[in-house]
């Protein structure tokens, strides 16, 4: 499907960053930022710019070929726990496949995720690497 | 006159596989053709059509209204359910609930879906589809990687390696070899499962379901002289949804298909092992947590029950039947009608009770219905 600019672009500060919600009720913490807790339903729900810092409780090497996802094969998919608590599943890049462990540090970084086309829009989004150092 | 409860009285299929000179229409028409040639004309008072695809890959909305006009079925009303890959059985679901409210007596339920009108990256761009979209599909995540990281996560709490999970897929292709509808029927060895290519690291292609297309149709009714001694009861029908892995609590749990069983097992004290029961295999891992989640067998024993297990996916389940996803549902209530009365080629049954399970992703929706023999 062509991309769609007003829909990337409502969306861009949770594209280009990590961000969570708290629940002021049950002070619970998750991902994806939503404006009902998961939890409790509670409305009293704030959201919070991760640090985008956390580790890799497990991964797979996926090597699933999705049309518009082709550049990078095989893909590293980890299981990721925020530094914050909530837990979610993103990309690793930069990162050799015989180096990914569990437990690895990890932070978010900005990358291309798809285009349209050669001409088109490109979309990015948030992938994580490891922490150097 | 109409006693609401609500029977299934026969069942037709193809065998699902690649029908590249085939279209949807010329499936459905086969199956319904098929279903009316055993029961005789049969007077339906809705059809429903369970499909997921049909907008993706067949440029096609209202697609039960098209193939009313395609079965002559014309003025009947009709309507497509979607719930991702739990479909066909919401839709078996939909068809009890118009019975049971009065609003049908008789409702025709079918399943049907082209998985091989496009090459396998372009479907997979429509699988990942079950996720969330701006959550996950965007970032090109699947329900494949899910599967590989719970089955990372099972295999690392209960100790077990890679070959160990190999048995489900085992199982399942002896299991689809008496069945002719089944579109995996040959034998595969542990070794086999092992070898094959890596989609997903732990899961191979060996513990996934095939891409196939498939119709098939069942027919519901409450109506006498329509319910004969043949007809199975469907006692009761269940249904559930839940977050998505990463919010929930025990990543190895399975919270909705877990409201579903205790519903539907509540009522009765039900043998299990007594039980004809079909569940959503569309990865191994995925069938090892459904029989935990069912009660079957305590949590992380699954793997080393399989072997002998002779009442679990006696169609081969998704694993070698096969997934045509919108139709799966309603295939499994075909395979299992089938089992518990004529036969599903050799396989036959004499229990009086069937469990059918289907969910959608990961558990995000979840549906169960539990039939009896009626005369038991």
């Amino acid at each position: 499907m062509r991309l769609s600019i007003p829909r990337f672009w409502r969306k861009r500060f949770d594209y280009y960053s990590v961000r969570i919600s708290e629940c002021l009720d049950c002070g619970r913490k998750f991902y994806p930022r939503r404006s009902i807790c998961p939890y409790c339903r509670s409305r009293n729900v704030k959201v919070v710019t991760s640090r985008g810092v956390g580790e890799v409780l497990t991964y797979t090497v996926s090597y699933y070929r999705l049309e518009g996802y082709e550049e990078v094969i095989p893909k590293v998919i980890a299981l990721i726990k925020l530094v914050e608590g909530p837990v979610l599943i993103g990309e690793l890049v930069d990162v050799d496949i015989s180096e990914v462990r569990e437990g690895l540090k990890v932070e978010a970084v900005l990358r291309r995720l798809k285009s349209e086309d050669p001409a088109g829009l490109i979309y990015y989004g948030i992938k994580f690497r490891p922490i150097v150092g | 006159m109409s006693s609401n409860n609500v029977y299934l009285i026969a069942s037709s299929m193809v065998r699902v596989g690649r029908y590249f000179s085939k279209s949807y229409k010329d499936l459905v028409v086969d199956v319904v053709n098929e279903l009316f040639s055993s029961v005789g004309s049969i007077d339906i008072d809705y059809l429903i059509i369970s499909n997921v695809f049909s907008d993706s890959i067949l440029e096609q909305l209202d697609i039960s209204t098209i193939l009313t006009q395609e079965l002559g079925l014309t003025p009947k009303p009709a309507l497509r359910v979607e719930t991702g890959e739990s479909s066909g059985l919401t839709a078996i679901t939909q068809g009890y609930s118009l019975i049971k409210s009065g609003i049908a007596d008789t409702v025709l339920v079918v399943g049907v879906e082209k998985c091989s009108e496009f090459p396998t990256p372009t479907m997979n761009k429509h699988f990942i589809k079950f996720s969330d979209y701006e959550v996950e599909s965007i970032y090109g995540l699947s329900v494949v990687n899910e599967a590989a990281l719970l089955m990372k996560i099972y295999m690392r709490r209960y100790g077990y390696s890679r070959e160990d999970l190999s048995s489900w897929s085992v199982k399942m292709h002896s299991n689809a070899l008496k069945n002719p509808y089944a579109q995996l029927r040959f034998l595969i060895s542990k070794e086999q499962v092992v070898r094959s290519q890596v989609i997903s690291d732990p899961i191979r292609l060996l513990d996934m379901y095939p891409v196939g297309d498939g119709a098939s149709a069942v027919l519901l009714s409450s109506k006498e002289g329509i319910v004969n001694n043949e007809a199975l009861e469907v006692v009761d029908i269940a249904q559930a949804t839940s977050q998505p892995l990463n919010l929930r609590e025990d990543l190895l749990s399975l919270p909705a298909t877990k409201i579903v069983f205790n519903k539907l097992l509540s009522r009765s004290k039900l043998d299990l092992n007594d039980l004809v029961i079909e569940v959503h295999d569309s990865f191994s891992i995925l069938g090892y947590l459904i029989l935990e989640e069912l009660g079957l067998v305590e949590k992380g024993k699954a793997p080393s029950i399989i072997d002998d297990l002779d009442n679990v996916n006696l169609s081969g389940g998704l694993k070698a039947r096969g997934h045509p996803i919108g139709a799966t549902g309603v295939y499994q209530v075909a395979e299992v009608f089938k089992i518990m009365t004529t036969g599903l080629g050799d396989i036959k049954r004499d229990s009086c009770w069937g469990l059918i399970h289907s969910m959608s992703a990961v558990d995000n929706n979840s549906v169960g219905i539990l039939v009896r023999r009626c005369s038991c």
